[in-house]
């Protein structure tokens, strides 16, 4: 019983089975890259920059949550969430300054990224946790959140203000992440990968609500009372600093006079 | 590869010597659940519940205990605990104060221990009811901790991540232990996660 197939029925299939690596293939060209990037770090300033920032587990987390729910839905709302992460990623860069204004403004956020992060993993850990159905409905108008707010992050982590690199280098490393893992879950997808997908949104909405609370939340920790205040150790303690009295100006050695390195004896350069 | 009847009760007897061991090898890190002074980024958040021998059983007791169940509280629990966790998580930020912290986090590890040895299947709400107290107790020592961190972003990261693999971690062995002598070995397992909660109760309630 042989079945036979014509040149017209194999070339689809093989093309398929070809296709189904390009998301394996990019996945491991990122880990490579990686690789690379961490060890040129150590010499290249650059390379230090964006192995801290462009590929920190902070920025790529989401990254990976954004590309999980791609991987799960089908190849037309995946392009469409792509295109929406582009269409944020360049809202985000036009209206930067507005955004993090208004992030202050509104929420007070007291760390350097303000809550820019917090927000993109909430917004794909929601997204994620919602289940497949709802997921096709959310994931287009999530990949723009995060899209935006990766865009304002990226301003505002970039030490030259004036050099694209340090823009363009960890948009295009951003854009890999999300498509890699799309297309490598969309090679392997199975029963377990809906299971798989809310349990990382379950993740993503943990760290992100952690994140955001702990960028709210400020460390006001009052500095403990003095454990004996009473007079008899309060003049003690001023005895205690007439025997020994603060440091001057003239005990700093970096504060005394400039030696005269004309006259010789104590100067720098050997008498004539 | 069919197993015989010997080579899966070796197997489990295997499993058992190698769960209890890992008890008595790691007693120094039982005070290690809380730690105090600045914590460092990711490899800090990440190795904190893998070298906290209390975290690890409890999490791994909620992936054992899902399996066991089976059907939605496979992944109901494991969802379940991280967000519930955050509720404890922002209450040790703020400071709230939240008595019993170390007593509750060594009465998750007793009461899922039990539930796995005596294979109890309660009503999923129940489960999930039970799950997020011990989640809040488990979450309110790592919030207190967390703004301390040099990073809490990475932290908190590496800290979930770690988490969510301990629960895979127990989903895998669970499922797989399921099918070893009728989920005799999976239930041996739960009780000796009981016995290392007793383990921890006794200095939590001396407050050593």
């Amino acid at each position: 019983m042989f079945r036979h197939f014509s040149a017209f029925d194999l070339l689809p299939r093989v093309l398929l089975t070809r296709l189904r690596w390009i998301g394996p293939a990019l996945a491991a060209a990122g880990v490579f890259a990686a690789a690379a990037v961490a060890y040129a770090a150590k010499q290249n300033s650059f390379a230090a920059w964006f192995l801290a920032y462009a590929l920190a587990p902070e920025r790529a987390f989401p990254l990976i949550g954004l590309g999980i729910a791609c991987g799960l839905v089908g190849a037309p709302v995946f392009a469409l969430a792509l295109a929406l992460f582009g269409l944020g990623i360049a809202s985000g860069m036009a209206t930067h300054d507005w955004l993090i204004l208004a992030i202050y403004t509104a929420l007070e956020g007291t760390t350097h990224l303000s809550l820019t992060s917090p927000i993109g993993y909430l917004a794909i850990g929601l997204a994620l946790l919602s289940g497949v159905r709802l997921l096709v409905w959310l994931l287009p108008f999530c990949a723009f959140i995060e899209g935006v707010t990766l865009a304002v992050a990226v301003f505002l982590t970039d030490p030259s203000l004036h050099n694209s690199h340090f823009i363009w280098a960890p948009l295009l490393a951003a854009i890999w992440i999300v498509v890699g893992v799309a297309l490598t879950l969309q090679a392997f997808r199975g029963r377990w990968s809906p299971i798989f997908a809310r349990i990382v949104g379950s993740w993503l909405v943990t760290v992100g609500l952690l994140y955001g609370g702990a960028s709210l939340l400020p460390i006001l920790k009052p500095s403990p009372p003095p454990e004996d205040t009473s007079l008899e150790s309060i003049r003690g303690a001023e005895l205690k600093e007439s025997l020994h009295p603060p440091a001057g100006p003239e005990q700093f050695e970096r504060l005394q006079p400039e030696p005269d390195t004309f006259s010789g004896g104590a100067g720098r350069l050997p008498p004539q | 590869m069919v197993m015989t009847r010997t080579t899966r009760v070796g197997l489990a007897f295997i499993v058992l010597l190698l769960a209890s061991s890992s008890l008595v090898l790691v007693p120094q890190a039982v005070a290690a659940h809380i730690l105090q002074g600045a914590q460092g980024g990711f490899g800090s958040g990440f190795a904190h519940p893998l070298t906290g021998p209390d975290h690890f059983l409890a999490m791994f007791a909620v992936g054992l205990w899902g399996a066991q169940m089976g059907g939605r509280q496979v992944w109901t629990l494991p969802v379940t605990f991280p967000l519930i966790m955050v509720i404890g998580g922002i209450f040790g930020m703020a400071g709230v104060p939240l008595p019993g912290v170390e007593v509750g986090i060594a009465l998750s590890i007793i009461a899922l221990g039990l539930a796995i040895a005596l294979a109890w299947h309660p009503q999923e709400w129940v489960a999930l009811g039970l799950i997020a107290y011990f989640a809040l107790c488990h979450g309110y020592a790592h919030g207190a901790e967390l703004p301390l961190s040099t990073d809490p972003a990475d932290y908190a990261i590496g800290f979930v991540l770690a988490t969510g693999t301990i629960h895979l971690l127990g989903i895998g062995v669970g499922l797989g232990l399921n099918k070893l002598a009728s989920g005799q070995v999976s239930r041996g397992l739960g009780a000796l996660i009981g016995i290392g909660g007793l383990y921890f109760l006794v200095p939590a309630l001396l407050g050593v």
